[in-house]
């Protein structure tokens, strides 16, 4: 057995700016996603036509691998003369895919809140928009913190797919330092520990976070 | 029986002036599919009037309540708020909406927002009130439902009867000229009844105009100027609540009335 995991020190301020840029490209990948996936939600309880876009979305996304929508985005859209750069394609790609995800949750979320509440709300005088924007959502975001820390998890992992679309990211950097050095498995290790540290400190915040704003609502009555 | 019916109030100005018109309905029908649940009402509600409705569960009071304020659609049939007829335009609803407050059986406080916060929502946000003329307005209506003291706490830490209290207060907050009540206490522990029942006994001899939908018999004697029998979403009998309650002439409304004593 020859391991060495001596090698690591040296190239570890490598792998933490790949790590940089994986926090990058998820941080910003999930926003884009609660954007899309709020809008898809709302299309979808919406009883019109655009429920039908959103239906197609979501079906279409979680249907087929991130990975090939990363190459759909970025090796195929230059082909219609849509040329983004790695770091564009990554985004969007990671933010299409969170967001079919998240749809779903904020819909389980909006749903969730008892009607009561949109009938309280129309009878003081506020309308539809005002309804979902001050009681639904404040509330439905609420219950859907558990689920959308899981879905900034997912995406950060997944964000180790944007690798192949060239960017320098944790898995990348590891992979070349690997492949230079002959030491894969120290290298892969050094990722993998990366990886687990983000996602835990992740996950610790998420359940603070959670707990904060849940305080009122653990304490409801009837 | 001898209810020993006392007149509640002296409602001198009222008497002063002609009788005004807050609520009418002329020929109102609801259908939920082919489920014809009001069947042709007609209905006038003047000012100040206070207006108990009784009927069996599932007659339609609870629709004809909701129809009051727009939160159903009418399949026939007018309404006029103070004059104004209620319309299906979202506008239209808004504006009657700000008039016509409601309380609900489940209070149905906002759980994110403390007391004070479901208080001032509305005239903040609909009124678009200066946010301390909001919380004034806001602190004297908790204090004239008790529960100045509660304003910071959420409504999950609340008793029932108190969070009816803040719901009502809730509502007033808009300075409605009617406010509609749906089986406010029946979802309460009996002991927290009265505290409900107090409140709206205040607010009728304020002078507001209410329509309640109660089971509470004691409440109907004492404070409504008028009761009405729904049955099958037709109005059986109306009268006043010593004429329902110790004469009915309708033979539904007698068994009804039999059925509640026991
Ligand atoms: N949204 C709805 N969709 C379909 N049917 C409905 C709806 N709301 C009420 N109904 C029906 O209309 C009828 C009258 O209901 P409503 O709630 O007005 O009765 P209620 O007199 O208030 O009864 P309760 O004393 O039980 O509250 C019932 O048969 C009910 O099933
Ligand atoms: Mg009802």
């Amino acid at each position: 057995m020859n391991l060495d995991f001596s090698i690591i020190p040296k190239y570890l301020p490598f792998l933490l700016q790949g790590a940089g840029l994986t926090i990058e490209l998820a941080v910003l990948g999930i926003a884009f996603g609660i954007l899309l996936g709020l809008v898809a939600a709302l299309m979808k309880i919406s009883h019109t036509p655009l429920r039908y876009i959103a239906h197609f979305y979501i079906w279409l996304i979680r249907g087929t691998p991130l990975l090939v929508q990363l190459f759909l985005i970025y090796f195929g859209l230059p082909q219609l003369g849509i040329t983004l750069s790695a770091f564009a394609s990554s985004v969007i790609g990671l933010g299409i895919n969170s967001g079919a995800y998240l749809a779903e949750v904020f819909r389980g979320g909006i749903e969730a809140i008892p009607e009561g509440q949109t009938e309280a709300s129309l009878s003081l005088g506020m309308g539809k928009f005002l309804t979902m924007r001050r009681i639904i959502f404040p509330q439905a975001l609420r219950i859907s913190i558990p689920s959308l820390g899981n879905q900034f998890i997912i995406t950060l992992k997944d964000s180790s797919l944007c690798s192949v679309i060239t960017m320098s990211d944790l898995l990348q950097t590891s992979q070349r330092f690997a492949s230079r050095t002959f030491a894969s498995l120290e290298f892969y290790t050094a990722a993998a520990v990366l990886y687990l540290l983000m996602t835990t400190v992740i996950s610790a915040l998420l359940r603070s976070l959670e707990w904060r704003l849940s305080r009122e609502i653990r304490t409801r009555g009837n | 029986m001898n209810l020993a019916y006392m007149p509640k109030k002296s409602k001198v100005d009222n008497l002063s002036l002609p009788e005004k018109s807050m609520i009418n309905v002329k020929g109102l029908v609801k259908d939920f599919g082919k489920n014809r649940v009001i069947d042709g009402i007609d209905a006038t509600v003047s000012a100040g009037e206070v207006v108990v409705l009784i009927g069996a569960s599932g007659s339609g009071k609870s629709t004809f309540l909701r129809c009051l304020n727009g939160l159903e659609t009418l399949t026939a049939g007018e309404i006029l708020i103070d004059s104004v007829p209620l319309e299906s335009k979202s506008s239209s609803l808004k504006r009657i909406r700000r008039q016509v407050g409601m309380v609900f059986q489940q209070f149905n406080l906002f759980p994110h927002l403390t007391v004070l916060e479901n208080v001032i929502e509305a005239p903040v946000h609909v009124l678009n009130q200066k946010k301390d003329f909001a919380v004034k307005t806001a602190r004297e209506l908790l204090t004239k439902v008790g529960l100045l003291d509660k304003q910071n706490c959420y409504p999950g830490t609340l008793s029932g009867g108190q969070g009816q209290r803040v719901a009502i207060a809730r509502a007033l907050a808009m300075h409605p000229k009617i406010m509609l009540f749906d089986e406010p206490t029946s979802a309460l522990d009996p002991e927290l009844v009265g505290e409900v029942l107090t409140v709206m006994k205040q607010l009728a001899e304020d002078g507001m105009t209410m329509v309640v939908v109660t089971h509470e018999m004691g409440f109907a004697k004492e404070v409504a100027d008028r009761v009405i029998f729904i049955d099958e979403g037709r109005i059986v009998e109306e009268g006043s609540p010593i004429q329902i309650f110790s004469n009915p002439q309708e033979k539904r409304t007698q068994t009804f009335l039999g059925r509640l004593s026991h």
